[in-house]
């Protein structure tokens, strides 16, 4: 139903532009920054990046399965986030600092 | 209708599974009790699935549901129906006996543990129901993926028993064990994956049915069958075990706990040539009829290669788990001759091995039990201090070495005939050469026996001077510390005696139940060897086994056995 | 069903079974053992009842032998073979029953005195009723297959009672030894019972005899090679060359089973086994001159070896060895009758001999060497006569059992080579003759030196009453007496002795011409080489004379000049006896050491075999597990070599997914675009 969309596709590359840079920023805060906190939240950035893409795309194609999708993705991120930060705040208790490189164990 | 057999199947895979895991909830104390019980519940299921199979259907006491060789009590829960799958269930004359043969060990399994394992009772217990399950599920399966399944997770209850339970090489055991059988089998799962391709390509529709694998498997082309038969031989012969993909049994079976040995070498084993038996045979008829000389050169080599294996052996239970892969060898001879007698002779010598090896095995362990030692040098002469055990002992070895009137003799005694009755597959060589493992296994039996049953009494000491001897119940002057069997220990042994003595003395009831469903495991095999292949298979086929083997085209005709089918 | 009273003979078999069954049960109890004997010896004489009941059923009105078969149960039945628990009764299964029951309760009436105090008892009498019930199974079985079961059952307790005395390591070695050397006869038996099955479909007796009596002469090799390998079965149970080795030494078993088993019943299975399957071996032209060979061969190997040996029980085990090739020669020139004549004799004389010298140990405490006893004569007046008659008629002396049968045999293959000119039979019968002088010799070599002569003897090593018995050191409920001195035995021994003894001196003379219809009337009449059967034509004659009767007379002069001989060096003048040994002194060590057949088959086939086992396992362990180990080391090659990939810091991670993913995504684009 063309008539319906209100949208330019010039707007849909600004909203996949947006995503991108959000999941960019996210990428380069995941991998330069040492503070588990810090870290969580960087991939968090990254997730939300991508669910902008999900969003304007859906709204492009008229199809609200991505819309949907990303209501449950914002749902399970919400319960994700409960469960990361409790496991931040035992492994800080267990070594008494945030730095992701005091847990490197598994090396070969 | 009372009842309904249909479902008792399923039921008889879910009563040890739902009660394993139930007896998580239990307290200790009572696990192994309950176990126990879990075990004599199944066993009754399965006698009463048995009895069902032999009432006359319609009034006439001649046919029942053993005498068409078709499956029967079949039952089907849908799983994914877009791929065909589901779990169905459904019994032969083969299977039925094979289930008997699980649920009768079981109970004893968990009599003979009750005083050897006294630590993590619990896991103990779970993992031994949790196997019986798997194994009777591998045995009822009809559909691939569920048979595989079964036969797969088997591999995870012993993976732990041998594990934890084991003794001093328990961990390398396991892991090799696992890796070793779980390798095997992912190939074979590879074949049988291509089976269920080859037929969905031939009739459009996704089917995991066996029989139904079966028929379409047969119209693959010679190169085809070589490739499944070699997959399917890639699993199957490591678990049964054929020379030479054998080396991980003596150390499973040496480290198991005797439990896990009984179970090892009474079922597990049998599910590699259970497995041949269901899909080489039928699957790839033209493979198995033209590689049969080749799998049976290997078999013979195992037997007589193990055998003298047997007899350098230190250790006792090493030496019955390397008399294991001989007597095995002489299960795969039978299977692959091809015809009635000997078809009938490896499913007869399943059950035969499983009952007398079973039963050596607990008789080691009740030695270990008591000496924590299974060095042959450090103990002899045992008939005096422990008459009882000798006895069963003796008993168990005879029925092992093959004595008339004994279970052993008629499987062994009957596979060797059927090599050498099958002049168009194997023949005489090998039934000659194959015989000669039945003169190593006196050797390597009796010199075991001379050893450790008689001779000079020599005790061993113990390892561990910590460990309070056992409290002895009667003296025996000097060697008061060492006690003969308890009542449940020979309660343990005596049912397998019986066993072994009933099926030597009446082994016909067995051998004709299973005939007609042998029958049918033979007949693809029959007709390639008569020259006519199965269904579509094209003349190129054909052409290729004749040239392959000349002997084939004009051999049938003379042989008797097949004679006597015509008229 | 009165037509088939015969069918109480079914029962033979099972009335030991069930008495074995019950004697186990006697062992667990130390107030129950007492019962085994009497048990025993009512099953074994009930079967003996029985036998006597079923033995007029074997004939027809006119006297002839006919067979019935009695089936009991089906046993295998599997894709047309079938071998049933059924029996075939015919004349020649009443012989054997007779020999094996008969015997059998004479030997179980001495055991009851001689094992008296030993904590085995009920366990020998379990074992003797479980040998009694094989070999009863093994002379009725209908089918090659049962008459295997009971071949390996005999078998089983010929292991069971050698190895007795299971605290003695010579006692468990010689029966594992039996076992062992008897499976690999039983080999050649069950193949012959497969080529049997292969050619003619059915492994039935009266089947196989309706079939092979339409054979044509000339048989097929596959059927000619049959008789060569059944022949493999009955050289090792019979103990006859190369499978011989392992008779002397079953004699470390108690001595009744020696005379049970090791002689009169057991051994002559293979004699039997042969009667029976007649008909099969006359189809080969070459089966029946391979059993004469090989008979003679080993009466004569046998009974040099007997020369030489000093301890009683090995001389009477090789004397057993040398007359069982006596029967294989009867067999090889085709006369049945004669063989199992024989049989029947020697199963007499030769369980008398060997329960004698059971007295004798019994006495001495263990004591078996001829050097270290003389004289006994005064001490033992009953068993020095008993083992008197016993030894006339292994000697052949005439008139005594041995001598008629003996004669027979030899002037049947003398009349063979005479009449068919063959030069092969004249020097068998001669070579017969020459054996005939041995076994006089050495018989009286060993009699003229324990019971003649001035009275010596040292007591054996075992201490109490107990002849070959386990020093038990249990005071049992039986009374227990301790003798320092040699005493006659009880007459509870002496007594079955005289009714052996009785055997063996009349039996010859009245079984004479009885065992002749017998043999006539059943399957090992032979069909197709009647030169040799008794009654068959006297063409043949030797100085003028019918040639039995001239072998009769020659026998006679050789039996008497074998005694003489031995009179002279062992009781008269013994040092002449040590001159001659002492001048030929290098073959009296090789006779004595038995030609080193015992080394050398250690040192060619058992050590050479067992270094082959050790080669396997290493092999097995090296080669064969390090195979697939190294092929389980593979992927953990892959694994060490990617290891430092892994450096467990989780930056480093996140830049490898990163850059993977720009990979993926970069190598997308350039291939879409």
């Amino acid at each position: 139903m063309p008539e319906t969309i209100g949208l330019h596709s010039f707007i849909l590359s600004h909203f996949l532009l947006t995503g991108a840079v959000v999941f960019a920023l996210g990428l380069v805060g995941f991998l330069s920054r040492r503070n588990l906190i810090v870290m969580f939240l960087c991939t968090e950035m990254m997730f939300q990046g991508v669910a902008i893409s999900l969003v304007a795309f859906s709204r492009y194609h008229a199809n609200d399965t991505g819309q949907t999708f990303v209501i449950f993705v914002l749902t399970i991120a919400a319960a994700e986030a409960a469960l990361a930060l409790g496991l931040v705040v035992l492994l800080f208790r267990r070594k008494r600092t945030l730095d992701a490189l005091a847990w490197s164990q598994l090396h070969g | 209708m009372m009842y309904s057999p249909d479902q008792l199947l399923p039921l008889l895979v879910l009563i040890p599974l739902v009660g394993g895991l139930a007896l998580s909830l239990l307290p200790n104390q009572v696990v192994p009790a309950m176990a126990f019980v879990w075990t004599v519940v199944t066993l009754a299921v399965s006698v009463v699935v048995a009895c069902l199979a032999y009432q006359p259907i319609d009034g006439n006491p001649a046919v029942t549901f053993l005498s068409s060789g078709d499956l029967f009590f079949e039952s089907f829960i849908p799983w994914v129906d877009g791929f065909g799958l589901s779990f169905s269930f459904g019994l032969d004359a083969i299977s039925l006996w094979l289930v008997l043969l699980t649920t009768a060990l079981m109970p004893l399994v968990m009599l003979g543990s009750f005083s050897a394992i006294k630590h993590r009772v619990k896991e103990y217990y779970t993992w031994l129901l949790l196997l019986e399950a798997a194994m009777i599920g591998t045995f009822v399966a009809t559909d691939l993926i569920f048979f595989y399944i079964c036969f797969e997770f088997t591999l995870v209850p012993l993976f732990f028993l041998i594990g934890i339970f084991g003794s001093t090489q328990r961990l390398k055991a396991a892991k090799v064990f696992f890796l070793y059988t779980f390798t095997g089998s992912m190939l074979t799962f590879a074949g049988v994956l291509y089976v269920a391709w080859f037929n969905a390509s031939q009739t459009g529709l996704w089917s995991f049915e066996i029989a139904q694998l079966a028929r379409a498997a047969q119209a693959m082309s010679l190169e085809q069958q070589t490739w499944v038969l070699l997959a399917l031989l890639a699993g199957f012969a490591v678990k049964v075990p054929l020379f030479p993909v054998h080396t991980w049994l003596p150390l499973a079976h040496t480290e198991a706990p005797t439990g896990g040995s009984v179970i090892l070498a009474g079922v597990l084993l049998k599910l590699g040539t259970y497995g041949l038996l269901r899909f080489a045979l039928p699957m790839t008829p033209i493979a198995t009829v033209v590689y049969a000389p080749t799998i049976a050169t290997f078999a013979v080599v195992g037997i007589l290669y193990t055998a003298l294996i047997c007899w350098v052996q230190k250790d006792v239970k090493k030496l019955i788990a390397y008399s294991s892969v001989s007597h095995l060898g002489f299960c795969v001879l039978g299977m692959f001759a091809l015809n009635t007698i000997g078809v009938s002779a490896a499913v007869m010598y399943m059950i035969n091995h499983g009952l007398s090896t079973g039963a050596l095995f607990l008789c080691i362990g009740m030695i270990y039990e008591r000496f924590h030692t299974r060095e042959m040098a450090r103990m002899g002469g045992l008939a005096r201090v422990m008459p009882i055990w000798a006895f069963f002992m003796v008993f168990f070895s005879l029925a092992s070495v093959g004595l008339p009137g004994l279970n052993g003799f008629v499987g062994e005694f009957l596979a060797l005939l059927g090599a050498f009755m099958a002049r168009d597959v194997l023949g005489v060589g090998y039934a000659v050469a194959a015989g000669f493992g039945m003169i190593l296994a006196a050797i390597y039996i009796l010199y075991m026996v001379g050893k450790v049953v008689f001779g000079p009494v020599l005790i061993p000491e113990h390892d561990d001077q910590h460990q309070p001897p056992y409290p002895s119940g009667h003296t025996h002057g000097k060697h008061a510390h060492v006690r003969d069997l308890n009542a449940r220990e020979i309660m343990t042994l005596t049912p397998l005696a019986v066993g072994c003595l009933l099926l030597g003395l009446f082994p016909t009831p067995l051998l004709s139940s299973l005939k007609p469903a042998v029958d049918k495991l033979v007949e693809p095999a029959r007709l390639v060897l008569a020259g006519r292949p199965h269904g579509e298979a094209t003349i190129d086929e054909v052409t290729t086994i004749i040239f392959i083997d000349p002997t084939v085209q004009h051999g049938h005709p003379q042989d008797p056995d097949a004679a006597r089918h015509g008229h | 069903m009165d037509d088939r009273a015969i069918d109480i003979a079914r029962l033979i078999p099972w009335l030991p079974a069930l008495s074995a069954v019950v004697c186990g049960v006697c062992c667990t109890s130390r107030k129950l053992r007492v019962l085994a004997a009497p048990v025993c010896i009512a099953a074994i004489a009930a079967a003996f009842v029985l036998t006597l009941k079923a033995y007029p059923h074997v004939f027809d009105d006119h006297g002839h032998g006919v067979f019935h078969v009695s089936w009991l149960f089906t046993w295998i039945r599997v894709g047309g073979f079938t071998a049933d628990m059924s029996y075939y009764l015919d004349p020649l299964t009443m012989v054997m029953l007779i020999v094996v029951t008969g015997v059998g309760t004479l030997v179980a009436i001495y055991a009851a005195g001689y094992m008296a105090g030993d904590r085995g008892y009920a366990r020998f009498f379990a074992a003797v009723s479980l040998f009694i019930f094989a070999m009863t199974t093994l002379v009725m079985a209908d089918n090659l297959v049962l008459l295997y079961l009971g071949w390996e059952g005999v078998g089983l307790c010929s292991y069971l009672l050698i190895g007795f005395y299971y605290d003695k390591p010579s006692a468990v070695a010689a029966a594992k030894k039996a076992f062992i050397v008897n499976r690999i006869g039983d080999l050649g038996f069950a193949l012959g019972i497969f080529l049997t099955y292969h050619q003619f479909a059915t492994v039935q007796f009266s089947e196989l005899f309706q079939i092979l009596a339409t054979q044509p002469s000339e048989a097929s090799t596959p059927v000619q090679i049959i008789p060569f390998l059944l022949m493999l079965g009955a050289f090792g149970k019979s103990a006859q060359l190369p499978l011989y080795v392992w008779l002397p030494d079953a004699m470390e078993g108690p001595t009744p089973v020696s005379a049970l088993i090791h002689a009169a019943t057991m051994v002559t299975a293979g004699v039997y086994m042969i009667a029976r399957l007649f008909p099969l071996f006359e189809l080969s032209p070459y089966a029946l001159p391979t059993v004469a060979i090989v008979g003679t061969a080993t009466a004569l190997f046998a009974a040099t070896i007997a020369m030489c040996q000093y301890d009683i029980k090995r001389i009477y085990a090789y004397s057993t060895i040398s007359q069982l090739g006596y029967m294989f020669l009867g067999l090889g020139v085709a006369s049945t009758t004669a063989a199992v004549f024989h049989l029947l004799t020697h199963a007499f004389f030769k369980a008398l001999l060997f329960l004698t010298a059971g007295s004798v140990m019994h006495s001495l405490a263990g004591q078996l060497d001829l050097r270290h006893m003389s004289g006994m004569r005064r001490k033992m007046p009953v068993t020095c006569w008993l083992m008197f008659f016993g030894c006339l008629a292994l000697a052949g002396f005439p008139f005594t059992a041995g001598f008629y049968s003996k004669d027979m045999i030899l002037a049947d293959t003398l009349q063979k080579g005479l009449t068919g000119h063959s030069t092969l039979y004249t020097v068998l019968a001669v070579a017969g003759l020459f054996v005939a002088f041995l076994t006089a010799f050495y018989t009286f070599r060993l009699w003229f030196r324990v019971f003649m002569g001035p009275t010596k003897y040292e007591m054996g090593q075992e201490h109490g009453h107990g002849a070959d018995h386990h020093p038990d050191g249990v005071s049992s409920d039986i009374k227990v007496e301790h003798h320092h001195e040699p005493h006659e035995v009880n007459w509870l021994m002496n007594a079955p002795l005289l009714v052996l003894a009785a055997g063996a001196l009349l039996a010859g003379y009245l079984a004479h011409h009885w065992i002749g219809d017998m043999i006539q009337g059943s399957s090992a009449r032979p069909l197709r080489q009647a030169i040799g059967a008794h009654g068959a034509a006297h063409h043949a004659t030797l100085f003028g004379m019918d040639l039995h009767l001239a072998m009769m007379y020659i026998s006679s002069v050789i039996a008497v000049v074998g005694i003489a001989t031995a009179a002279y060096f062992h009781w008269l003048n013994r040092g002449a006896a040590d001159r001659v040994a002492a001048k030929w002194a290098g073959l009296v060590r090789v006779l004595a050491n038995k030609y080193y057949v015992d080394e050398l088959n250690d040192s060619v086939i058992v050590r050479p075999l067992r270094f082959i086992g050790y080669l396997c396992f290493v092999f097995d362990r090296l080669i064969i597990d390090g195979l697939v180990m190294t092929v389980g080391f593979v992927p953990r090659m892959f694994g060490l070599a990617l290891r430092p990939a892994q450096r467990g810091a989780l930056q480093g991670y996140g830049i490898g997914m990163a850059t993977g993913t720009a990979v993926v995504v970069l190598l997308v684009l350039m291939v879409y675009f």
